[in-house]
């Protein structure tokens, strides 16, 4: 059994789509329509590991701004990101926050942090 | 501080990333008094509200979000001792570089400075620069607009949402909405390929499987009080709709990401010759416009897609305006550049031809396997492909420009081997 699968290289404006022939157990045997050795490391990891950085906002309580910007310290798997935002949406944060401070720790069990990308 | 006669080097005009980049230079090349004036309650401009991550990549080596690369330049800013005015707004410069400003604290005043960066940005293209045909509903805002609410105020602007235009806004809003529970129903866009940067594309589009309608666009806005629907259609070889191939979209906000203009109405009325291409001044490798000692950056010169280069660019106007209050004059412009095969523009328009130049270029149409010819020389390395969303950056030595005989010069995107 093999399965051809397409990703579109983000590396420059000419954003190559790349097929990978996945084989059995997921492993890629072939890969084509990458024009640079930058094209096949991304499209690799883009197949082995598609997680993105989440940014997003939390409310706040006892402050003139609504809304605190956030970010995740590290890529979250794109099948979770739903279930992150939704986590997102039960916290509530008070000032002082300074930026960079973790807002939410070990997020969803995942070892990845959520932190202030601005002050409060 | 009391601002009548006040004794300034340095006056920038607007404290988003171009503002604060130039009066960061401006102050570390030696100018003592640098005043930025910014009409918003605090400094950083349109990056509060993107929150989202990519900016900083090529200046700090990081992948920073809009809040975050802000929080670096103020930082800076305040380390400097550039001093800002916030809640404050030029009304008007004159030729003599006279500006005019008002604010609740001090009323109406006028200050002069030695010379002045011009760093307000650009605002969103909106219904009315597009002519949509239909009523005349609530429900219809710019992807800016949306953008704001979302991230800054907490709201959502709707449920159902169709995009008008990929640019990069439409596409990260199209994101945004999504993972805060609207439903984008589709991202339309008249072009054959999508408006802003590949990796907003695969990111937000593609990630959340957004339904993308190229060639398409939205030929009518039904609803009375709220936007009830749209019609899309598909467009032919002249872009006009092709009638058959209507369908109507039900949906409760229409946004439109249908592009940017510099914002200049205080530029024209000092007098600053605009370039109808970019819709920002003409300027020389300084940033000077052809009004001595007005310089200008970011945006508000020519619409980027990186804010990255926002900054750069406005570290050059930041720096010469510094010299200009020094007593030093910009290199004088002697070569005029001209868009030529494939070029919509290049920035600076003027240049002196003694310098090392970065150029800024735009191109018309999508590209593969380019060379960039400048009076017929060629200028750099083969570029793999090019795109009307992705700035070209180019290094143009002071030695490449000995070579040239004439002192307009054609600018050429070719296919290698043509």
């Amino acid at each position: 059994m093999q399965e051809n699968i397409k990703i579109i290289c983000i590396g420059c404006p000419l954003g190559c789509e790349i097929t990978l022939t996945i084989g059995q157990k997921g492993k890629v045997e072939d890969m084509w329509g990458n024009s640079c050795k930058e094209g096949k490391a991304y499209a690799l990891e883009e197949y082995q590991n598609p997680a993105r950085i989440l940014t997003s906002t939390v409310r706040t309580k006892n402050c003139s701004r609504p809304l605190l910007p956030v970010k995740t310290t590290k890529p979250v798997l794109k099948t979770e990101l739903m279930q992150c935002i939704s986590a997102l949406a039960r916290i509530r944060v008070s000032p002082p926050i300074k930026i960079g401070e973790v807002v939410l720790d070990n997020f969803l069990e995942t070892g990845v942090d959520v932190i202030a990308t601005d002050n409060l | 501080m009391n601002l009548q006669g006040m004794d300034i080097d340095v006056a920038v005009i607007g404290a988003g990333p171009a503002g604060m980049a130039a009066a960061i230079k401006a102050r570390e090349k030696g100018a003592e008094n640098v005043l930025i004036i910014e009409r918003d309650t605090r400094l950083g401009g349109l990056l509060h509200q993107c929150i989202h991550n990519g900016f900083g990549l090529l200046y700090f080596g990081e992948n920073l979000t809009g809040p975050e690369y802000s929080h670096r330049f103020t930082e800076k800013l305040l380390d400097t001792g550039a001093r800002a005015l916030l809640e404050t707004m030029v009304l008007r410069i004159s030729g003599e570089k006279e500006i005019t400003a008002v604010n609740r604290r001090d009323g109406l005043f006028t200050i002069k400075p030695k010379s002045i960066v011009l760093a307000m940005g650009c605002r969103e293209r909106s219904r009315g620069n597009i002519n949509l045909h239909g009523t005349r509903p609530a429900g219809v805002l710019t992807a800016g607009t949306a953008q704001r609410l979302v991230n800054i105020e907490g709201f959502l602007p709707g449920k159902k949402i169709v995009i008008l235009g990929t640019g990069d806004i439409g596409m990260i809003m199209a994101r945004r909405l999504t993972l805060e529970g609207a439903e984008v129903k589709a991202a339309v866009e008249i072009l054959p390929y999508a408006g802003g940067l590949i990796r907003n594309e695969v990111q937000c589009l593609h990630d959340f499987k957004i339904p993308v309608f190229l060639q398409h666009t939205v030929t009518k806005i039904y609803g009375e009080k709220r936007v009830r629907a749209v019609d899309i259609a598909a467009l032919d070889a002249n872009n006009n709709p092709i009638p058959e191939t209507k369908r109507t979209i039900e949906c409760d906000t229409l946004l439109l990401s249908v592009g940017l203009i510099p914002e200049n109405e205080l530029s024209t009325a000092a007098g600053i010759k605009l370039d109808p291409v970019t819709g920002g001044a003409v300027v020389n490798e300084a940033r000077q416009t052809n009004v001595e000692g007005i310089f200008a950056g970011g945006n508000v010169l020519h619409v980027h897609d990186l804010v990255d280069n926002v900054s750069w660019e406005s570290e050059i106007a930041g720096e010469y305006a510094a010299r200009f209050a020094g007593g030093k004059k910009p290199p004088a412009g002697q070569i005029t550049l001209k868009a030529g095969r494939n070029i919509r523009y290049v920035l600076p328009q003027i240049i002196s031809g003694k310098n090392n130049v970065d150029l800024y270029l735009r191109v018309r149409e999508p590209q593969k396997k380019v060379i960039i010819k400048m009076g017929g020389i060629q200028v750099g390395k083969t570029i793999p492909g090019v795109k009307p969303s992705s700035m070209i950056k180019l290094d143009l030595s002071a030695e490449d420009q000995q070579k040239f005989k004439r002192n307009e010069i054609v600018i050429d995107c070719l296919t290698k081997g043509d």
